[in-house]
């Protein structure tokens, strides 16, 4: 991180001094140099680090089972998915050019998201209620993937505390997927109440998934910290394509055997992430980059 | 930025037309396993076939809790896989037996009645509704069928005579007439019926009874003078057979698939070892004796599968070429698909189906779109008995067994 840092605060101060070489030598007079400097603070190039938590729920487009009931409601046993439950990671790297109060920018990250369902299954012997045993699915699925965006973002005053909104379109690139499955159960028919917890089955899962687009949109505000800014932001992330690959639905036999089937799905995360903005040029050293 | 903004929109065109679900993608590939949340029951699949609207009708057996014998189960499935109905055949139908004999458009099943072991033959719509129920008449009346092949629009049918102790083959109409019928013995003493009524009965090993067609003449694999053997016969009175000979219960051939003349695929089975052979030659003339264990039935030998494994052979063309396909039990509970070549009998790929719980085959059948359909028996839970069918897409066979 430190490595990182000390790279880009380089980058920062050699392409800040070279915009100040080109613009001593373009400045005659006060009036002009004064002209000059405003039309140059209204654009700016930012490069950054970001990094933070998401937390992710999969809506599902169309359900898919392996389990298919003969003689009870195949809703009994349809997956329930839990919202924005369990907590995933991603890191940021953030080129913007800033231009009156407009940001056009890219934020290539990974992003980790983790997404959970479960399902429960019960089979009873109708003339004897003491043999029946229920088991609990437990499923969690993490997906890894290298996110392209295009954001539009917004500084809604011009303060030192700059609120900003922001909008865009990205592109996710499938990394890696694994999943996690639990099986939990209540075993009545063994003389008394068992229960029985298995080992988790961690099988990788990357042919299950794909690639896909969507929209994002989000708020966040930066602080001007010395020369460079600190920014913290929220964003909401839907996808617009199915992040399931429907040719290798049933392709896993470990998943098949214990009857999960992968459901076409929409992706929806809440990213916060916070992190450091830097300047890429400097009109002097008395003049900041915040300045408009 | 211009150049930027089209490489974005480039790749979010390619994403968005990527890979939504159609309809044929998901009739191509599926699993399922159909369950009943009753805790007593069982159900075991016998065979399965696709019928014209490309779904599957599936004949199955159930545990009675009446009855030694097992009960009759039958299944309709849409073309996803999805369950579209299914049939407890009432008690009066028991010890079901494959294979789905089709005929004009319907599918006939041998059963019996449990009181008396009349045979019946069993017609069946291609929405698993029985249609009729016709009680077989003439030698084939009384027994416990084992084993059937579709002749021509006639039915061989194999079963046990325990009156005279005989393996008997006969030829039964679709009206249930019996027009020819020849005995077999399958020795003196109580022996080797013990383990007919085991087998019946599902309370010991299951036997590979099989009754077929091939040069000229008919066959059957069953108990002949104690012995688990191949016969080849014809129904004329002073006909000698020819007998592939196996050993007692402990060897003889798991299945047998006619591909011309006198050139089969076959499995046979050796105190509890397995071996493929894609490329057997068995002498069917009259009065020939050989041994199951001879040289040229060598074949392959399959560690992988369980001891005296189920083996289910059918043709099917994949990639363009014709293959033999094996679908067997691993020890490992898999069910495994093995590809020979049809016309060297040279192993081109395999393929192993299921995982977590307990696999086993009862029945394929390749389907209209060039896929397979896979269909066995899998424990729920590690326990609860149900069906499950794999359908595997033409693409993915092409990719298995190239």
């Amino acid at each position: 991180m430190r490595k990182i840092y000390l790279v880009l605060l380089l980058v920062s101060v050699a392409l800040g001094a070279q915009a100040q070489g080109k613009k001593r030598a373009a400045a005659f007079n006060a009036n002009k140099q004064k002209a000059n400097a405003n039309q140059f603070i209204e654009q700016q190039w930012w490069l950054g680090f970001k990094a933070g938590i998401n937390m992710a729920q999969a809506d599902p487009i169309k359900r898919y089972t392996i389990l298919t009931p003969t003689n009870y409601s195949s809703s009994l046993v349809e997956k329930k998915y839990d919202a924005f439950k369990e907590i995933g990671i991603q890191t940021t790297v953030e080129i913007s050019y800033y231009y009156k109060g407009f940001y056009f920018s890219t934020q290539p990250s990974y992003i980790s998201s983790t997404f959970t369902y479960s399902n429960q299954l019960q089979w009873v012997n109708a003339t004897n209620v003491n043999e029946q045993l229920t088991q609990t699915y437990k499923q969690t699925q993490k997906v890894e993937y290298a996110d392209l965006p295009f954001i539009i973002k917004y500084d809604i005053t011009g303060s030192k505390l700059r609120p900003f909104v922001q909008v865009g379109i990205f592109y996710s690139l499938l990394l890696n997927a694994v999943k996690t499955v639990e099986v939990s159960s209540i075993d009545q028919a063994t003389g008394g109440t068992n229960t029985i917890n298995s080992e988790p089955l961690i099988v990788g899962a990357k042919d299950l998934f794909s690639s896909y687009w969507g929209l994002m949109g989000g708020i966040g505000a930066s602080y001007q910290f010395g020369n460079v800014r600190l920014v913290l932001d929220a964003t909401y992330r839907q996808s617009m394509s199915n992040i399931a690959n429907p040719q290798n639905r049933f392709i896993n036999d470990r998943l098949s055997g214990i009857g999960d089937a992968q459901d076409d799905l929409n992706l929806k995360n809440i990213t916060i992430s916070a992190g450091v903005l830097f300047p890429m040029r400097y009109l002097s050293s008395s003049f900041k980059s915040n300045d408009r | 930025m211009k150049t930027y903004i089209q490489l974005f929109t480039l790749i979010f065109l390619a994403a968005s037309c990527a890979k939504d679900a159609d309809l044929a993608t998901d009739q191509a590939n599926f699993t399922r396993i159909y369950d009943s949340n009753k805790f007593d029951a069982s159900y075991y699949p016998i065979d399965i076939k696709q019928t014209p609207d490309e779904g599957f009708l599936i004949l199955g057996g159930r545990r009675l809790t009446d009855s030694n014998l097992s009960g009759t189960y039958l299944m309709k499935i849409d073309k996803l896989g999805a369950y579209v109905s299914d049939l407890e055949v009432p008690t009066d139908k028991v010890g079901p037996i494959g294979p789905l004999l089709e005929t004009n458009g319907k599918y006939y099943f041998f059963s019996m009645t449990p009181v008396g072991l009349n045979i019946q033959l069993c017609e069946v719509d291609a929405n698993g509704g029985i249609s009729k129920t016709i009680a077989v008449v003439g030698d084939a009346a009384i027994g416990y069928p084992a084993a059937a092949f579709n002749d021509n629009g006639n039915f061989l049918l194999l079963r046990y005579d325990n009156l005279k102790k005989e393996s008997v083959v006969d030829l039964v109409s679709t009206a249930g007439v019996t027009t020819n019928s020849k005995g077999f013995s399958i020795g003196a003493g109580d022996g080797v019926e013990a383990q007919f009524i085991t087998h019946f009965t599902r309370t010991g090993r299951q036997f590979p009874f099989q009754v077929g067609k091939a040069a000229g003449k008919y066959f059957f694999n069953g108990f002949y003078q104690y012995n688990f053997s191949l016969v080849f016969a014809d129904f004329a009175d002073n006909s000698k057979p020819a007998i592939v000979f196996g050993q007692a219960a402990n060897g003889g051939f798991s299945s047998i698939v006619p591909l011309d003349g006198t050139k089969f695929a076959a499995s046979r089975f050796n105190s509890g070892d397995n071996y493929l052979v894609p490329n057997a030659i068995f002498k069917t003339g009259a009065d020939n004796k050989s041994n199951f264990t001879d040289e040229d039935l060598a074949g392959n030998y399959l560690p992988e599968l369980s001891p005296n494994a189920t083996v289910r052979i059918i043709s099917a063309t994949v990639n363009g070429k014709d293959i033999i396909l094996y679908g067997s039990n691993t020890r490992s509970k898999q069910i495994s698909l093995y590809g020979y070549d049809k016309a060297t009998g040279k192993f081109i790929g395999s393929r192993y189906l299921g995982f977590s719980n307990p696999f086993e085959i009862a029945a394929m059948t390749t389907t209209k779109d060039g896929g397979l359909a896979v269909c066995g028996t899998t424990y729920v839970a590690g326990r609860f008995p149900r069906i499950c069918l794999f359908k595997i897409s033409k693409d993915e066979l092409a990719k298995s067994f190239k």
